[in-house]
């Protein structure tokens, strides 16, 4: 088990090591020379004021997005619920939409909009429950069901967006979801949120690990089932909002990190939980290193000065290939 | 103005008062009539009903005539096709994946299509006008048959829904990854094409669908009664003579060439091809797949003129994209349908496994109502809706049609 941590945490430090460098703009060995107290002080801006920021909130919202798809999944027994599919990411877009339309919050005042976020985060969750009702018996179905009202929400952003058309440009990137452009700010917003939450989760982590035997066991074994379940609930609401509020809708990170978590750490989420932490970095981080490779090699290649990747993107069609895979390879299953 | 919307429609699924068959044609032809009245006289200049024949006479002469005849009317008409296609495409989907939810938002369909489409723009690629239903086609193939091809035909309707969300939300990822490239002129204007807008389109764009539905609509006639026998499911249908790999296949290839030019003039008009089929069954559980589509095809072009009007009046003088309305209304609408359907359809399986035994059709599939109904025994002791039990005399008409 220690040796899967460190692994891990190795693997988290290479990415957050390649991240550092792969940005356009200045070269490796430049960046050694910051770390050694050299270069000039554009290199230094770069290196401190952008680079480093954009590293750790990648760090941090792949680990917030990812803990918040573990205690969903626990808590809903839904090996199909992700905050993407549960209407939670989408809702929690549509908050921070709204706000910023609204007047209410701005980019000047990023707590509100991860306040606003965290209310339509919740708005979504409660939409979907409606729609479900209270027999959340089939998970495909309710994966399903969360598609529909993740298209509901999303057609109340879009109006909210033809509205005030002035936010499209910074909002767009926002909705794919990226780490381009992230600054201290973002960051210092992020990790008391993450680390809060995180804490609660990590809390929580005994009670979700019996949630997972389902309702039955729980109640045998003393838990109030249904007060775990609704706090478990509102810390994943809150996670991803914050980590909506920082990087934007990143698909498939809080669906399929949690699979990957479970199948390396085991089912115990007293270990799940920071493992699940842990990869979710390294695959937000490993994809956005790879996003800003990728798109300088393409920039170079096709000769165009403007091309970026969002690293969205890049986890979107990971995502997918990964949820392919997955629905191929159980036939038997109906879901 | 929003009693238009088919939202009340939904409201209205508990009262089945409403379904008497008599009252769809009646409801279909004044909702419609009172849209395309809102659509043609509502908006600057009002022009009073009474007033709307004289201006379409005078042509060029007076303002009120250039409005309505230049843009208000065929704005009208491409409402109503692109309704007319959308909802018919929706259920000639349905009825051959036999999946209820199999719609061209979840295939990967629309979104293939608005790539195919999206993509010339924002490379700045100047192509012909003619071009683009064609880009459209490609992208709406190749995103319809990544999905089948991933997915298996033959798999659980949710398999392929899953599928379905996954190849959509990779070609999403290629679509916004155009966007953040584009600049912000081209990005407005992608963006509103996107949601599916039906603003300052001219009679060209009208034009332009013709050659298209030329090809569709007699491929529709000849496989609606194809599409009958596929509700009984592939061992019948093949067992009375269909070959049902290929006819699913040809059916695909329809409902892709009804909807890729739609969505190359007015993007993805979103979730039309869930909602129109759900309302057409609603109407009348017990027709067959032939007069669904007719009807599928009257709704989806109601849904969408109705969804116009507060499109191009809720937030005056900004335009909002008709798709976010459709979005917003019709799916809780189709869901609320397809939900009270549901209901019955587990009483009456609860029923039969009570009397014989067996659960139909749930083994392995959530399956449509028409397979359900075809596979469900027919001796219903409950027999909550009338005729919604009984294997209908339509289904058969259609077998002999199709030999």
């Amino acid at each position: 088990m220690k040796r899967r941590f460190a692994v891990t945490a190795a693997l988290a430090v290479v990415c957050a090591g390649v991240e550092l460098v792969a940005g356009r703009g200045m070269s490796p060995g430049a960046v050694w020379d910051v770390l050694g107290g050299g270069g000039d002080a554009t290199e230094r801006h770069i290196l401190l004021q952008l680079r480093l920021p954009r590293m750790l909130v990648a760090l941090g919202a792949g680990a917030s997005l990812a803990v918040a798809g573990l205690v969903l999944q626990s808590a809903l027994r839904n090996p199909l619920a992700g905050p993407e599919v549960t209407g939670v990411t989408p809702g929690a877009v549509l908050g921070a939409v709204t706000a910023t339309a609204l007047g209410l919050a701005g980019w000047d005042s990023p707590l509100a909009v991860v306040l606003a976020a965290c209310v339509g985060g919740c708005a979504g969750a409660a939409l979907l429950w409606l729609l479900a009702g209270r027999g959340r018996g089939d998970p495909a179905q309710t994966a399903v069901q969360g598609v529909l009202v993740s298209a509901v929400l999303g057609g109340l952003t879009a109006m909210v967006l033809l509205v005030e058309p002035g936010e499209l440009g910074s909002v767009v990137q926002w909705l794919v979801g990226t780490t381009e452009g992230r600054v201290w700010e973002h960051w210092h917003l992020l990790w008391p949120w993450a680390l809060v939450w995180g804490a609660a989760a990590w809390l929580l982590a005994g009670p979700l690990t019996l949630l997972r035997c389902g309702d039955d066991i729980a109640l045998t074994a003393g838990l109030a089932a249904r007060r775990a379940r609704t706090l478990a609930l509102l810390c994943a609401v809150a996670l991803t909002a914050g980590a909506v509020a920082a990087v934007g809708a990143l698909g498939f990170v809080g669906l399929l990190v949690p699979h990957l978590a479970v199948a390396v750490h085991g089912a115990d989420l007293r270990a799940g939980l920071p493992g699940a932490a842990l990869l979710g970095a390294v695959v937000v981080c490993g994809a956005d290193a790879a996003a800003q490779l990728s798109s300088r090699l393409l920039a170079a290649g096709l000769d165009a000065d403007r091309l970026t990747l969002p690293v969205g993107a890049l986890t979107a069609c990971l995502g997918a290939a990964l949820l392919l895979v997955v629905v191929r390879r159980t036939p038997s299953r109906t879901f | 103005m929003r009693t238009v919307e088919p939202g009340p429609a939904a409201v209205r699924a508990r009262r089945p008062a409403l379904r008497v068959p008599g009252r769809q044609p009646l409801l279909a032809v004044v909702l419609l009539a009172l849209s395309s009245l809102c659509a043609l006289s509502l908006g600057t200049p009002t022009v009073p009903p009474h007033r709307l024949v004289g201006a379409v006479l005078e042509g060029d002469t007076t303002l009120a005539g250039i409005v309505v005849n230049e843009l208000r009317v065929p704005r009208l008409v491409l409402a109503l096709v692109a309704g007319a296609c959308l909802g018919a495409a929706g259920l000639v989907l349905q009825e051959a994946l036999r999946n209820p939810l199999a719609v061209p938002e979840m295939l990967g369909v629309s979104s293939g299509a608005a790539l195919g489409v999206a993509a010339p723009l924002v490379l700045a690629l100047s192509l012909p006008a003619a071009v683009q239903p064609l880009l459209a086609i490609g992208g709406a193939v190749l995103g319809g048959g990544l999905t089948l091809l991933a997915a298996g035909l033959g798999r659980s309707p949710s398999a392929v829904l899953l599928t379905g969300a996954a190849v959509a939300a990779a070609l999403q990822a290629a679509l916004l990854v155009l966007m953040v490239m584009a600049d912000q002129l081209d990005l407005q204007l992608i963006y509103r094409y996107l949601l599916g807008s039906l603003s300052a389109r001219t009679w060209d764009d009208v034009t332009g669908l013709w050659p298209w539905l030329l090809v569709a609509v007699p491929a529709l006639v000849l496989c609606a009664p194809v599409l009958s026998v596929m509700r009984l499911g592939d061992e019948d249908a093949e067992a009375l003579g269909v070959r049902a790999q290929r006819a699913r296949l040809a059916a695909l290839a329809i409902a892709v060439v009804l909807i890729a030019p739609v969505t190359a003039v007015c993007g993805p008009v979103a979730w039309v091809g869930f909602l129109a089929p759900h309302l057409a069954r609603w109407f009348n559980p017990g027709a067959d797949a032939v007069r669904w589509l007719c009807w599928s095809a009257v709704w989806g072009a109601v849904v969408v003129t109705a969804a116009d009007v507060p499109a191009r009046l809720a937030l005056a003088p900004v335009e909002t994209p008709v798709g976010a309305w459709t979005a917003l209304l019709g799916v809780p609408a189709g869901v609320a349908l397809m939900r009270s359907r549901g209901r019955g359809r587990v009483r009456r399986a609860a029923a039969a496994s009570g009397t014989s035994g067996t659960v139909p059709g749930n083994a392995k599939t959530v399956p449509s109502a028409g397979a359900d109904r075809a596979l469900a025994p027919a001796h219903d002791p409950r027999g909550d809706a009338p005729g919604n039990a009984r294997p209908d005399p339509g289904a058969v008409n259609g077998t002999e049609d199709a030999r």
